[in-house]
């Protein structure tokens, strides 16, 4: 991953995090709301190697960081992230790349999404802060998990060809 | 080579991991940094969300009307006809019209109260990527709101500032399970501690095992010192289940708060209680109640044996009342 491309890609993950502050956030869906830039970043990370992986997953975290209505701790986010890009890349190298597979892409994001909220729960959970009940917080990672499986194939086609604009000639090869 | 590129991977993922861990202790710590990278992304957001609320408005209730769906279908042939009649009576937008309708409740609550509040849109919700629940509201420290400030709607409690920036603040609501008041009941004045559960539905737990709590119950917050972060004497919830399986000592019971949290459009940010000492609790906004009048069709016999002075007739209230209702 070339620093351009790096810098390229938080100037994108920003937009995202814009847009799903502004915009996606305001739209009450039942159960609990989506949330487009987690399954951006997984998106994103899915499809690094794993020096790519695991860089992608601390900024992309740092970004989900600055949110002002986070009431996690700062870094925490970066955190998960980081753990998540490096297993995730550690085990695409075991069972191979789907993600020229859209059905399995697109269950692969919707799972690690929620595996990411879970994530955070027991990080929040280990640092003492307060979650509420557990029905619940499993409630808003179901939800979450269903409005991920039915909206990323809207938007899938549009991150990979965002993705393939920034690649570097040497890095299509 | 490879062992070297995985050597690497590690070497990268320890120098990450140590890095997050390190942003993680300066923000427990309460290192300005990051609470200040915060405050800069919000300053950065407001003008995008304040945007955004106007032109996405609608979008936002999309989802639910269709759940809706079937009874929108039949409430509409009724909509047509009164839309037409609406059409004619009122100029003024539905969305600009239900603002101003929740701010006039507002300040008519802040002035029973004799507070002094700064009003805001509402201009964005908490992320769906966090368990907490927030509101942004377009007032902030230029208006006068300073963090931990009370936030009241038309009907009572909302929240309390979280954080602000020149132009915008976020507001944590009543429902997040981070949030604690202290409440007293206005028939008992027994007091107790009301959490937030991240839903519609709140726990109450009375502070004295032998305090009294009954379904129906008012509760009234009992208010913070320099009235921060809350007021006294505004109505925050009533109850509807009282708990008589708890195991623990104090008593438990479940609220529900006056305030619809769902559907908040304006808010008013009270930014100076009254001085004067004790402030008197406000009683929430009363509900229109129905009352049907029964009266018996006079028979033969009845009128025939009408005495020439007749009594009050007797009718039925909705609420199973018996009254007189004098002709």
């Amino acid at each position: 991953m070339t620093p351009t491309r790096l810098g390229i890609s938080t100037v994108f993950l920003f937009v995202i995090f814009a847009l799903q502050e502004s915009v996606v956030s305001r739209i009450h869906l039942p159960i609990t709301g989506f949330s487009l830039y987690l399954a951006v970043l997984i998106c994103l990370i899915a499809l690094e190697d794993r020096n790519g992986a695991i860089v992608m997953g601390f900024i992309g975290g740092l970004v989900l960081d600055l949110a002002p209505t986070s009431q996690s701790a700062f870094g925490q986010w970066a955190l998960i992230f980081t753990i998540v890009g490096y297993l995730f890349s550690v085990n695409m190298e075991n069972v191979g790349d789907f993600t020229s597979q859209p059905i399995s892409f697109v269950l692969f994001i919707a799972t690690a999404c929620a595996v990411a909220l879970t994530m955070d729960l027991v990080v929040s959970l280990m640092l003492g802060e307060s979650v509420g009940s557990l029905s619940r917080a499993l409630v808003v990672v179901a939800g979450n998990f269903v409005w991920t499986l039915l909206f990323t194939p809207l938007f899938l086609p549009f991150i990979r060809r965002a993705r393939e604009v920034t690649l570097t000639s040497r890095e299509r090869s | 080579m490879a062992r070297g590129g995985s050597n690497r991977s590690r070497l990268l993922l320890v120098i990450l991991l140590v890095s997050s861990l390190l942003l993680i202790t300066l923000d427990l710590r309460g290192v300005g940094i990051t609470s200040g990278s915060r405050n800069v992304t919000q300053a950065v957001l407001s003008p995008i969300q304040k945007a955004s609320a106007d032109i996405f408005a609608p979008v936002g209730r999309f989802f639910s009307d269709v759940k809706n769906f079937g009874r929108i279908k039949a409430e509409n042939a009724d909509l047509k006809s009164a839309a037409a009649r609406l059409k004619k009576e009122s100029a003024f937008n539905a969305d600009i019209k239900g603002q101003l309708e929740q701010l006039k409740g507002a300040l008519d609550l802040a002035a029973r109260g004799g507070y002094k509040v700064v009003s805001g849109r509402v201009i964005g919700r908490g992320s769906a990527s966090t368990f907490s629940q927030t509101i942004t509201i377009d007032v902030g420290s230029q208006s006068g709101v300073r963090r931990n400030m009370t936030v009241i709607s038309e009907n009572g409690l909302v929240g309390v500032v979280k954080e602000v920036t020149v132009n915008s603040a976020i507001v944590l609501l009543m429902s997040d399970p981070t949030f604690r008041i202290g409440v007293h009941l206005a028939r008992s004045q027994s007091y107790g501690v009301l959490k937030g559960e991240g839903t519609s539905t709140y726990t109450l737990e009375l502070l004295d095992s032998t305090g009294s709590v009954q379904v129906g119950d008012s509760l009234i917050s009992i208010g913070s010192d320099n009235n921060r972060p809350y007021i006294p004497g505004l109505p925050v919830g009533v109850v509807t289940a009282v708990d008589h399986t708890t195991t623990t000592l104090a008593q438990t019971a479940t609220v529900k708060s006056y305030s619809n949290l769902n559907d908040l459009g304006v808010v008013s940010v009270v930014i100076q209680a009254p001085t004067a000492a004790p402030v008197k609790p406000i009683n929430p906004t009363p509900r229109a109640t129905i009352t049907i009048l029964v009266t018996p069709t006079p028979t033969p016999d009845a009128v025939a044996s009408a005495a020439p002075n007749p009594a009050p007739t007797p009718t039925l209230s909705k609420s199973g009342k018996l009254s007189k209702a004098t002709k």
